[in-house]
């Protein structure tokens, strides 16, 4: 095969190039987020109408400049990453956990939950994300815990998915018919034997949705469907600075380039991953 | 294949059903209409009655529900609760300007990730290839009214050449295709590269590279019509997703799109018009999805049992 | 600024690219184009309460009586009224020779037709019905009088009908050509006539000559409907519209800063406030809220939040309202004061003070968080709520589930005191869900049987006072409407309440 001869030193300098930038963005934003308690532990709340819109650079006590309540916006952007890393994580971690589990319920002994498993399937990819995720925030009220919540809800189809195709191909394969037939109880089976096997193409899907959810997170609070605005968030700060934009851009282009950065990261990490985990691209997404 | 084709259309059939009933119920679990056509000012309870009775809600859910299904079928979606505009003449107009973005913005997106991708896979693990990664990935990494509004700060306010929101002419086009197309050329272009590369190291390309076709000749006539079912079915089932998008681009840009029917219609209550939108959406993706599938069916006929 | 002059070096290329396609920025002579935020989606005046309707309507109908941009009542359509039979009875002179956009004349009958239509069957299906219960009914005098039977005293009738629901509409027009058409094709006597409406998009007015005002100075008025306030404000930078309504403070030196543009700031109605639950958590206590009142600095969340485009009030109206009282003045802040009020009354550190408010306000979300940053700094804890509108309008207000305090903002267009105070605090009443107070009762019901002027004012102003004593409420301010203009527009009478009426204004 070609891939071979590509195996080329630019290539695997690239490949691990990926890795360490990916790690690196990642790393230091999550690092940051991390002792943003010890960094800054008026937790980016302090105001100081009378210091309203400093500009970057020109005030030691605020190198990034204040935002229109004269609030610090380095420690804002900081503090900020906690929301949008908590979402993301958080989100992401349940939906792997419900999807895994259905989808190796549905794969492996098929039947009713599989049936059920595809058609909601369908519903969900026949529904408009945004337009369910705007309609339900708005029933359901605001908050951290129901973006979250939605996300969850809106996203472990997709793992489902995945694993139960997984399954499905696994199911008939040698070793599994083997552990079978000694006698292994299904439950070991799909843990011991099946589910080590799907973990790759997860994991790759688990990064990439991560970046995801995070973007998604700022889009909604875009829309006017975030949460408190004393709890600095970066969707938040970027949806509430971008009235400012073309008179301080500082209140806006930071959290925004904090965002880029993050889920630059996390999607270099996951290309590399799925380079390393799953060399036929079968996850392509 | 009938059978098949049957039973996929009775499964969209369902599915389309299970769409109106989940968000005819959910829209209706807070909020009421009445005082949004009030404007929560000057109100009695009395007021709000009569608004209620004139909207039909006093009825129960079941046969709120079975009159939006009963219009459905005859084409006909109701009045908006806010102004009593026919919920038809509204779709016919927001239709159009979201199915024209949302195939400018594939148009696009084609347009950037077809030369993108096959530049790549020539250069496999060289620099180009590199970059052209690494910028894809950036790309993807805005959230993407940031990006919508950096260019509308760009184009409008700085430059003055592109009108900041609205759809008149085909330069109103620019910037809503472009935004969306950014973000789709990501994994657009990652696809055209894989399945590129795929098709390069198959036989009969090196027999038509051996027999002395011009490299250029033989990429686009062979490889390129090779790769492009993949990303054919790939944009099909993106459809939802594109859609989703574009609510967000419609709104920076303000275009006359479904987006910002459903949008205006989820903050005002507005059972009716978001019925009839979201439905509309559903049907659309609900369909492609299924062409897909049939496509597939024909192609292969082992996906037909599954 | 330097981040700007990076986005022109970095958009040369484009532009060079894209120059042919340059945007025709240059509006049309004799076309004036206004942003509003929201489409009403039906022209007929009994249909909606919206502002956004009659910032376009007010040139398509006349009513009765006008209301000019200086807030004062003159004649319009009724040349002349007075009251007669111990005010139980309102006789107005019509004006002559007046006609509708479709030829057909206006006339007794047609006063007649609209105030039957308004206060039956098909009123009973709109918002404006329940602003004109006071009127009885229509008679017909002759040709060019008729007669308002009054139902019960409405000191704000005469105000009333000079919008929204009392606007003259065209009896043969309706009855021939159905409801559904008309919302969409709507026919008055104003000074502009109907010629499109593309909803969602745009409404275009053209110049109706005939007008018994005058012809109109303009060709046509566009109103363009626009709800991103960026979106209105980047329109209005590009030349593509005139007028933008929709500026949230924030903007305001964005268009202040553009050398074509210019931006109007005029005391308007709307007032804003954080009701306070006299019901459960630490606001229960009398001394606490004046506490909170005192500690939120909110001269300085005008200057710094507002940049100046608004005024301190003392109770819930406007200068411009009937009722304002000059020598109500809103308690201090005194931030020292405060603190040892809430020692008194033992409140311990940290207590909880959680705000609902309206999360697409935008200009208000800087407020509220300024606000709370003054209640962190009397040693509370507040939390801040964040609600789409109907679930705050519909819910957490009318059944009483806010925290310790939430957002009212409002302005009511008739300036007229009673508009907010019967609502805000009468017990029972759907805006007031936790305050019962027999004598705030009884005065919000006498003030509403009183013809005299006069003596209507002082009942009034004695409710504000005790309001304010009573601290119902922390008054934060009475906000300017304020108006993104281009500089091509000419002779504009920016009116207060965004009811626009083009007659005058030119453009270059």
């Amino acid at each position: 095969m070609a891939a071979a001869q590509a195996s080329s030193a630019p290539r695997r300098f690239f490949k691990s190039f990926e890795l360490v930038v990916g790690l690196l963005l990642t790393g230091s934003m999550c690092l940051s987020v991390l002792f943003s308690g010890f960094l800054f532990p008026d937790g980016g709340e302090s105001m100081d109408l009378m210091a309203r819109l400093t500009p970057p650079f020109t005030d030691t006590a605020h190198v990034l400049g204040t935002d229109p309540l004269g609030r610090d916006v380095l420690a804002r952007v900081i503090v900020g990453g906690k929301i949008s890393l908590t979402v993301g994580v958080l989100s992401v971690l349940g939906a792997v956990v419900v999807g895994t589990l259905v989808g190796l319920v549905a794969g492996y002994y098929r039947g009713i939950a599989e049936i059920l498993l595809m058609r909601f399937a369908d519903i969900q990819l026949a529904l408009p994300f945004i337009l369910i995720a705007i309609m339900f925030l708005a029933i359901l009220g605001t908050g951290v815990n129901k973006i979250i919540f939605f996300m969850i809800v809106a996203q472990w189809v997709q793992y489902a998915r995945l694993v139960r195709g997984s399954v499905l191909a696994l199911r008939d394969r040698e070793f599994i018919l083997s552990a079978r037939a000694i006698g292994v109880g299904n439950g070991r089976i799909i843990f011991t034997h099946i589910l080590p096997n799907v973990l790759g193409p997860i994991v790759i899907l688990m990064t990439l949705n991560v970046a995801n959810n995070i973007l998604l997170e700022s889009s909604l609070t875009f829309l006017g469907l975030g949460v408190d605005p004393l709890i600095p968030s970066w969707g938040g700060m970027l949806a509430d600075g971008r009235t400012y934009l073309q008179t301080a851009w500082w209140v806006s282009v930071f959290p925004g380039l904090a965002i880029m950065f993050t889920v630059l990261g996390l999607n270099l990490l996951g290309d590399w991953l799925r380079d390393f985990l799953d060399p036929t691209g079968q996850t392509s997404k | 294949m009938a059978g098949f084709i049957l039973k996929r259309l009775l499964q969209a059939v369902f599915v389309v059903l299970a769409v109106t009933l989940i968000v005819s119920f959910a829209i209706r679990l807070s909020g009421d209409p009445a005082i949004m056509v009030m404007g929560g000012g000057n109100v009695t309870e009395q007021d709000l009655q009569n608004i209620r009775q004139a909207l039909g809600l006093n009825r129960p859910f079941y046969v709120q529900y079975l009159s939006f299904l009963q219009g459905l079928f005859v084409g006909d979606f109701g009045k908006s609760f806010m102004g009593g505009t026919p919920v038809s003449l509204l779709i016919s107009q927001a239709l159009p300007a979201t199915l024209l973005l949302a195939f400018a913005s594939l148009l696009t997106s084609i347009a950037l990730s077809v030369p993108l991708g096959v530049y790549a896979a020539v250069n496999r693990g060289r620099w180009p290839d590199q970059l052209i990664r690494i910028l894809s990935l950036v790309g993807l990494s805005f959230p993407n009214f940031w990006l919508a509004i950096m260019l509308v700060l760009l184009f409008s306010i700085v430059l003055g050449i592109l009108p900041p929101s609205g759809m008149e002419g085909p330069e109103s086009f620019i910037m809503p295709a472009l935004t969306m197309a950014i973000i789709l050329t990501a994994t657009n272009m990652r696809l055209v590269r894989t399945s590129m590369l795929e098709t390069l190291s198959q036989q009969y390309i090196m027999v038509a590279r051996s027999k002395g076709l011009r490299d250029r000749v033989v990429l686009y006539k062979h490889a390129l019509r090779n790769s492009a079912i993949p990303l054919v079915t790939y944009i099909g089932l993106q459809f939802g997703n594109l859609i989703g998008g574009i609510v967000i681009v419609e709104r920076v840009f303000n275009w006359p799109g479904m987006g910002t029917l459903a949008f205006d219609a989820i903050s005002n209550r507005d059972y009716p018009v978001l019925q009839a939108t979201i439905t509309v959406l559903a049907l659309f993706i609900v369909f492609i999805n299924l062409m897909v599938d049939v496509a597939y069916g024909l192609i292969d006929p082992r996906i037909r049992t599954e | 600024m330097k981040f700007s002059t990076t986005l022109k070096a970095l958009g040369l290329t484009a532009a060079v690219a894209l120059s042919p396609l340059m945007a025709s920025g240059a509006q049309a002579a004799g076309t004036l184009t206004v942003a509003v935020a929201i489409d009403p989606g039906s022209w007929d005046p009994i249909d909606t309460f919206l502002v956004d309707w009659s910032s376009a309507a007010n040139n398509i109908y006349d009513g009765l009586t006008a209301r000019g941009a200086d807030m004062k009542l003159k004649p319009a359509l009724a040349t002349s009224w007075e009251f007669l039979d111990n005010n139980a009875r309102i006789r107005f002179k019509l004006r002559q020779n007046v006609k509708f956009h479709n030829g057909e004349p206006f006339n007794a009958a047609a006063v007649k037709f609209t105030f039957d239509r308004l206060l039956g069957e098909e009123g009973r299906k709109g918002p404006q019905q329940s602003n004109y219960t006071s009127i009885d009914r229509v008679e017909v005098v002759d040709d060019t009088t008729v007669d308002f039977i009054m139902k019960q005293a409405d000191p704000v009738l005469l105000t009333k009908l000079a919008g929204y629901g009392a606007m003259i509409v065209p009896p043969k027009y309706i009855q021939e050509k159905g409801d559904a058409h008309f919302n969409m094709n709507p026919v008055g006597t104003g000074p502009y006539k109907f010629a499109e409406y593309s909803p969602k998009v745009s409404l275009t007015l053209e110049a109706f000559p005939e007008h018994w005002g005058g012809a109109p100075k303009l060709d046509k008025v566009v109103t363009r409907f626009i709800s991103e306030a960026n979106t209105q404000v980047a329109e209005l930078q590009s030349g593509r519209i005139d007028v933008a309504t929709l500026i949230p403070f924030g903007l305001a030196p964005t268009v202040e800063k553009s050398p074509n543009l210019s931006l109007l700031s005029i005391t308007g109605p709307t007032v804003v406030s954080l009701r306070l639950n006299t019901k459960e958590g630490i606001t229960k206590d009398l001394d606490v809220r004046k506490a909170l009142i005192m500690g939120i600095d909110r001269d300085a969340i005008i200057k710094a939040v507002l940049l100046g485009h608004g005024k301190p009030i003392a109770s819930f109206q406007a200068d411009l309202s009937f009722g304002h009282d000059p020598n109500l003045k809103p308690l201090p802040f005194d931030l020292a004061k405060a603190k040892q009020m809430l020692q008194q009354a033992k409140v311990p550190a940290g207590a909880p003070v959680r705000i609902d408010f309206r999360g697409n306000d935008a200009t208000f979300r800087e407020v509220v968080q300024a606000a709370a940053g003054y209640l962190q700094a009397l040693g509370l804890k507040p939390a801040l709520q964040p609600h789409e509108p109907p679930v705050l309008l519909n819910d957490i207000i009318p059944n009483g589930k806010t925290g310790e305090a939430w957002h009212q903002s409002w302005g009511g267009w008739t300036f007229d005191y009673d508009n907010n105070a019967y609502l805000m605090y009468h017990s029972g009443e759907k805006w007031n869900p936790y305050y019962n107070d027999a004598t705030l009762n009884a005065l919000l019901e006498k003030q509403r049987t009183i013809y005299d002027v006069k003596e209507r004012e002082k009942v009034l102003q004695e409710i504000a006072r005790y309001v304010a004593d009573q601290a119902l409420e922390i008054p934060l301010y009475n906000q300017n409407t304020i108006y993104g203009v281009n500089k091509r527009v000419k002779s504009f009478d920016a009116p207060a309440d965004r009811r626009f009426r083009f007659t005058e204004t030119t453009v270059e």
